[in-house]
């Protein structure tokens, strides 16, 4: 696109820039023109490295309200992504503080060759094997691509905003929020529960603990193919106990409601032993005499847990709660793909199922990369909560 | 001296290595690669009989290696393609024939073929294929992929459960489906449902050819690429509205599976007695037959019921082609055009008919099973090549040719799904599934059709 309108778009984010960083040397008392020249710089080179790829294109007088929201969105997240930094480094300049940690640390390398040379190969497969992908994904994301296709076509960002008003596309993202907590609350709450007992010295604890870790040594679609035969309606297992002992069956994998939590508890069932593991080993790092003392001091069982306990197992908890949303949102795919293939009405499908069906077997591409994006982004933002709300709340010990 | 003699053999013994090498290597037999969509007996069947033929051809080797189902084999072949590690012989469904011609990853067999007469002495003889699948495969009126397993849709029921009901003859309406479900669902012995089917696109397709009406247009994509779908007629409204009352009435028993899963989740409650009647593909007239003998079930094979409302013009076909991968070395592809002749040579047609229930297909197949009596001794046998054999040749029945097919199908199983699992209006349904269809294949067309 050319004309007027990126270059007053540039303008806008530059003066945006000028008047934020300039406030910010205001208030160290430096020079305010240096800082305005800063923040517009910044501001600028933020505002071309995510239009610039894009060619200004929602802002094309043909396109729709929406286009031009989501243009100023991109435009917010690519002058935060420069300016944010460049703030950080200018303020740790102006409070003296040391960039690099100095050799006051014992142990730390001199130079920054040798400690560069030791990153390199991690870099390198990192850049392969990561960084080129998540670039591929983004250019792939604005266009109409599909496997094998001759050619693919530039439509700016319609894979995104076309999801911003399909109901499906909700439906999914609701369906994957609803299964990855229930998930990782009841995994959680449930190891837990079976951890406190299995910790205990009791004879044979080995064997019992070894016996609960199992399921964890099974892969996703092990587990999917096993389930599929316990949850099979007409011949499975659960529902032959359920109609012998209750005089009723459910039909497990017809039913929406009924799919969805077949789902939730084989994967439950399967990251239970990872859960359990864990547990056990906080549980066992539980110093004995904080329990006694509080049982001294007349708390019962179930208080000594909760305010003793429990507090202590928190960085376990916390860990557990990033690896179990990792679980839930990536690797349930193979469990659901055995199990129920996203149906019933589309009752399991989840962001991840949806990207597979898209990108692999309608072979759309395009549509597929903008959706991984979206997903990659939710979980940035969910860690980034997490560590948040969670991460001030976790004690580490003294 | 005795040293210097030792290394002078041992170095004579390498030059004579290094020269036997080239030597040895050409006798090493031509490896041939080809991939199919099967993993069950029928992978076990074309495993022996790639077997034998690189014992009848010692200057080839040919190996056979089965993917789960027509859907992933599908998948897997992009994918392979963006490797450049094709194999030489691609087994693709009817559906994928427009992806494939558009893929640029094959080359017609015709082509291929040339003028030859013979192919390391297998006869080419392609004028004795029959004529529905001469008819699909051809396209531009020249071969493009060697036609193999070919089926149609058809009915089976259980006799036994029939015959307790007062029905003597299988239906062959929609009207005579629901009549025999009636009588049938008030035996005091009645089975959990009546019948069943696998929601796979193709019965859609099928249903919707019987009555003569197009899929898509440009003559179902035949006389020019197809640009818009048009199943959303009144012929695909009356299947949607059908299978919804027959499930409304607790007939119709639905897994809830769709695509290439399904077609097992229909089977097993036929076999299993839970159903009475299934509509299935003729590709398993076999063990229908014979699994069905076993568990106690008489199991007769008839066409596909059809709307007695708009009449019967005919079937289409199903099933596979073999497609030869472009760009192979001479010999490769000689090999590869020997293997696919041979696989389909008149005594291996009948045979792979009769260990399937797939069409024999060559005519001189189904002179030499009717000379041997096969046809009157297994009469179920005779059923798919019948229904099609009386099909009026016509756009609808000849099948649809469009691009992305594969995914067009899951949308309209999609919708399937929906009717019959909600209480969603059909026609609303169907009308959303056309959008979707015709935005996808738009999407198609811009970026696969080739340059006019």
């Amino acid at each position: 696109m050319s004309g007027l309108v990126p270059v007053l778009i540039i303008v806008l984010a530059a003066i945006f820039g000028a008047v934020y960083m300039a406030n910010v040397f205001r208030r160290y008392r430096r020079n305010i023109a240096v800082g305005g020249l800063v923040g517009a710089a910044s501001a600028t080179a933020g505002a071309l490295l995510v239009m610039l790829p894009l060619n200004f294109c929602t802002f094309e007088p043909e396109r729709q309200t929406i286009d031009r929201v989501f243009g100023f969105l991109l435009l917010a997240i690519g002058v935060g992504l420069v300016l944010w930094p460049v703030n950080w480094f200018i303020r740790q300049r102006f409070e003296g503080n040391p960039l690099f940690a100095t050799q006051t640390q014992p142990g730390a390398f001199k130079g920054w060759l040798t400690p560069a040379l030791l990153l390199l190969p991690t870099l390198a497969i990192l850049a392969i094997f990561l960084y080129y992908p998540i670039f591929d994904t983004f250019s792939l994301s604005v266009l109409l691509a599909r496997l094998g296709a001759r050619r693919s076509v530039f439509v700016c960002v319609d894979n995104f905003t076309s999801l911003v008003t399909d109901p499906s596309y909700h439906n999914t993202v609701i369906i994957t929020l609803f299964i990855s907590f229930a998930i990782v609350i009841i995994g959680l709450a449930l190891g837990l529960l079976v951890a406190s007992m299995a910790y205990q010295p009791i004879t044979g604890a080995r064997i019992y603990r070894t016996l609960l870790i199992w399921p964890y040594a099974i892969s996703p679609a092990v587990a999917g193919v096993i389930f599929l035969l316990l949850f099979n309606p007409a011949g499975g297992f659960i529902n032959y106990v359920l109609s012998n002992t209750f005089g009723f069956s459910v039909p497990w994998l017809q039913d929406p409601t009924a799919a969805r939590w077949a789902i939730i508890a084989t994967s439950v069932w399967k990251s239970m032993g990872f859960n359990i593991l864990f547990y056990i080993a906080g549980l066992q790092n539980v110093p004995n005499d904080l329990k006694e003392s509080a049982a001294i001091d007349g708390a019962n069982a179930l208080q000594r847990f909760w305010y003793v306990t429990f507090p202590l197992l928190s960085p376990i908890t916390f860990f557990l709660i990033i690896t179990n949303m990792t679980y839930a949102f990536f690797e349930t795919f193979a469990t659901i793909d055995n199990l129920t293939r996203g149906g019933p009405l589309n009752a399991t499908t989840t962001m991840m199922y949806r990207i597979y069906q898209i990108g692999f077997v309608n072979q759309d591409l395009g549509k597929a990369a903008a959706q991984s994006i979206v997903l990659f982004v939710m979980v940035i933002g969910l860690t980034v909560l997490q560590f948040r709300s969670t991460g001030s709340r976790v004690t580490y010990g003294a | 001296m005795q040293k210097r003699n030792r290394a002078f053999f041992l170095c004579l013994l390498l030059m004579g290595l290094v020269l036997a090498a080239p030597v040895a290597a050409q006798d090493e037999p031509i490896d041939v690669v080809a991939w199919f969509a099967f993993t069950d007996y029928r992978l076990d069947w074309l495993q022996e009989k790639a077997a034998a033929f690189n014992e009848q051809f010692p200057q080839y080797n040919v190996t056979i290696e089965g993917f789960a189902n027509y859907e992933e084999l599908f998948t897997s072949t992009t994918l392979a393609a963006e490797q450049n590690s094709l194999p030489a012989i691609i087994q693709y469904f009817e559906v994928a024939t427009q992806d494939a011609l558009d893929s640029g990853y094959f080359k017609p067999v015709a082509e291929a073929i040339g003028d030859r007469e013979e192919i390391n002495g297998v006869e080419v003889a392609l004028d004795d294929i029959v004529q529905p699948a001469s008819a699909y495969y051809t396209i531009g009126g020249q071969w493009s992929s060697m036609p193999f397993n070919t089926s149609s849709a058809i009915w089976f029921s259980d006799m036994n459960v029939l015959r307790a009901a007062g029905i003597e003859e299988p239906p062959a309406t929609w009207g005579e489906v629901d009549a025999a479900c009636e009588a049938i669902m008030a035996l005091d012995n009645a089975p959990q449902y009546c019948w069943t089917f696998p929601n796979h696109g193709w019965f859609f397709e099928q249903w919707l050819g019987q009555q003569n009406a197009l899929f898509a247009n440009n003559d179902n994509g035949r006389s020019a690429r197809a640009t818009e779908v048009v199943f959303n007629s009144e012929a695909g409204l009356a299947v949607l509205e059908w299978l919804d009352d027959q499930a409304e009435k607790g007939y119709l028993y639905y897994s809830g599976t769709q695509g290439g899963g399904s077609w097992s989740t229909a089977q097993q409650p036929f076999l299993t007695g839970q159903v009475a009647m299934v509509a299935f593909s003729s590709s398993d007239t076999a063990p229908f037959t014979e699994t069905g003998a076993e568990n106690g079930l008489d199991v007769v094979a008839s066409f596909l019921p059809y709307n007695e409302e708009t009449g019967w013009t005919g079937n289409l076909i199903g099933g596979a082609s073999l497609w030869l991968v472009d760009g192979l070395a001479p010999e490769v592809e000689d090999g590869a055009l020997t293997f696919l002749l041979w696989l389909i040579n008149t005594e291996n047609a009948a045979e792979w008919h009769q260990v399937t229930g797939y069409i024999p297909i060559r005519e001189s197949a189904v002179e030499m099973l009717t000379e041997a009596g096969w046809f009157e001794e297994n009469p179920n046998f005779i059923v798919a090549s019948e229904q099609l054999a009386q099909s009026e040749v016509t756009p609808a029945t000849s099948g649809a040719v469009l691009g992305a097919f594969p995914a067009i199908r899951d949308i309209v199983t999609q919708a399937i799904d929906t009717v019959l699992l909600t209480d969603e209006d059909p026609a609303t349904v169907l009308e959303q599934a056309a959008r979707e269809a015709n935005q996808t294949l738009e999407e198609y067309n811009l970026l696969n059709a080739p340059e006019e």
